[in-house]
């Protein structure tokens, strides 16, 4: 159907839509749409932190940024229903954090990215990490515009979430296993979560990390240093032809 | 949930296509919505009902949602299968894949006016 010229179909009887201007996440998809190419444009790496609510997503980022805060330009924009507590904890380590406050919506929409990133300095920068709401299901539905979606599970949380909210598994790329300081004192399997996420995503990365007792964080950052210098060279190779 | 907004994006939608006039004589919208769109249809009336009501708008017309099983496409045997307890792998040669071809949809399918 048109968008511009109302009524090209005739409000008569039963009239069938056609499935690309129907789509009720168009908008969204039109704006995500967008800061892919912006992202392209000023070369950096966008990623879509998602998780339950609490399953260590601001921890790992502090870490995050404390190990490649001088390694690379590197900022974060992190959403919240209410609160700019999370850009605080992340500020407190020298991070360079903006709060994205939803007032009430339980996942960032791709509109909500691209405001924030008028407020952002992007030249130079290599890195774009959003922490989205906590959540598995609406921001699953939501594409931002992102390169890599990551997916946070706790060994605090059961082990049968890849199940439960297959959409999200579906469309990351990286599970990291966290707080797995915790493994010996909880009916978690990793090995199960593991199973199920490939039974769903066969192609899915997974890491086993601890922001806490520091375990799997440097291969988490070296997976990230990756992404970044690939989609660096990617843009050096059309730039050279 | 997201069906608060989803609901005010059909309207958007149906708005943007029709006039005020046509809208009056719509009765009934055909969502087509997959069972990997995250929507849960009964939120979905829930949230049309209360859409409907709090903006007084839409309230004699009929929401309808027809949910789309998962279906993946396999190559190598270019057979289809549908996708049962979130196991995503092809149903004749059991190769995981996640070539999902059916199961996104989050559509207006048809609406239906009374002229
Ligand atoms: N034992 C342990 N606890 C952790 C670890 N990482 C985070 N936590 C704790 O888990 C709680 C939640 O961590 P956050 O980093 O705030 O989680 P989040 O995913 O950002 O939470 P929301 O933004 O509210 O969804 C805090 O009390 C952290 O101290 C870890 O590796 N091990
Ligand atoms: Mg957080
Ligand atoms: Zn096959």
């Amino acid at each position: 159907m048109n968008q511009v010229e109302k009524s090209t179909k005739t409000a008569r009887g039963t009239v069938t839509c056609d499935n690309s201007t129907m789509h009720l996440l168009k908008a969204n998809d039109f704006v995500a749409a967008a800061i892919r190419k912006k992202a392209a444009a000023e070369n950096f790496l966008l990623l879509n932190i998602t998780s339950s609510a609490g399953s260590g997503k601001t921890t790992l980022l502090q870490e995050t940024a404390r190990r490649l805060g001088d390694k690379i330009n590197m900022k974060i924009l992190v959403g919240d229903l209410e609160t700019e507590r999370d850009a605080d904890r992340l500020r407190s380590v020298g991070a360079d954090a903006l709060q994205i406050v939803t007032g009430g919506i339980c996942h960032l929409e791709a509109q909500m990215v691209w405001q924030a990133m008028e407020g952002l300095n992007l030249e130079g920068l290599d890195l774009l990490i959003v922490e989205n709401v906590g959540n598995l299901v609406c921001p699953a539905s939501f594409d931002l515009g992102e390169d890599y979606r990551v997916t946070l599970i706790a060994t605090t949380e059961g082990d049968d979430k890849p199940k439960k909210y297959p959409r999200m598994f579906l469309t990351s790329e990286l599970l990291l296993v966290s707080k797995v300081d915790l493994i010996d004192y909880l009916p978690f399997s990793i090995d199960a979560v593991v199973a199920d996420a490939r039974d769903i995503n066969p192609n899915i990365g997974v890491i086993e990390i601890s922001s806490i007792k520091d375990i799997g964080i440097d291969e988490w950052c070296n997976w990230l240093l990756d992404r970044v210098a690939e989609k660096k060279a990617a843009k050096k190779e059309a730039a050279t032809g | 949930m997201h069906e608060i907004s989803l609901v005010r994006s059909v309207f958007n939608t149906l708005e943007a296509e029709f006039t005020k006039e046509e809208l009056q004589n719509l009765h009934a919208i055909d969502l087509k919505i997959g069972l990997l769109s995250n929507v849960e249809p009964a939120l979905m009336q829930n949230a049309f009902e209360a859409v409907t009501s709090a903006e007084e708008k839409f309230q004699k017309v009929k929401l309808n949602i027809n949910l789309i099983p998962i279906e993946i496409y396999c190559q190598t045997c270019d057979k289809h299968t549908i996708v049962e307890n979130y196991k995503f792998a092809c149903g004749t040669c059991g190769q995981p894949n996640n070539n999902v071809v059916k199961g996104t949809e989050l559509l207006i399918h048809q609406v239906h006016f009374d002229n």
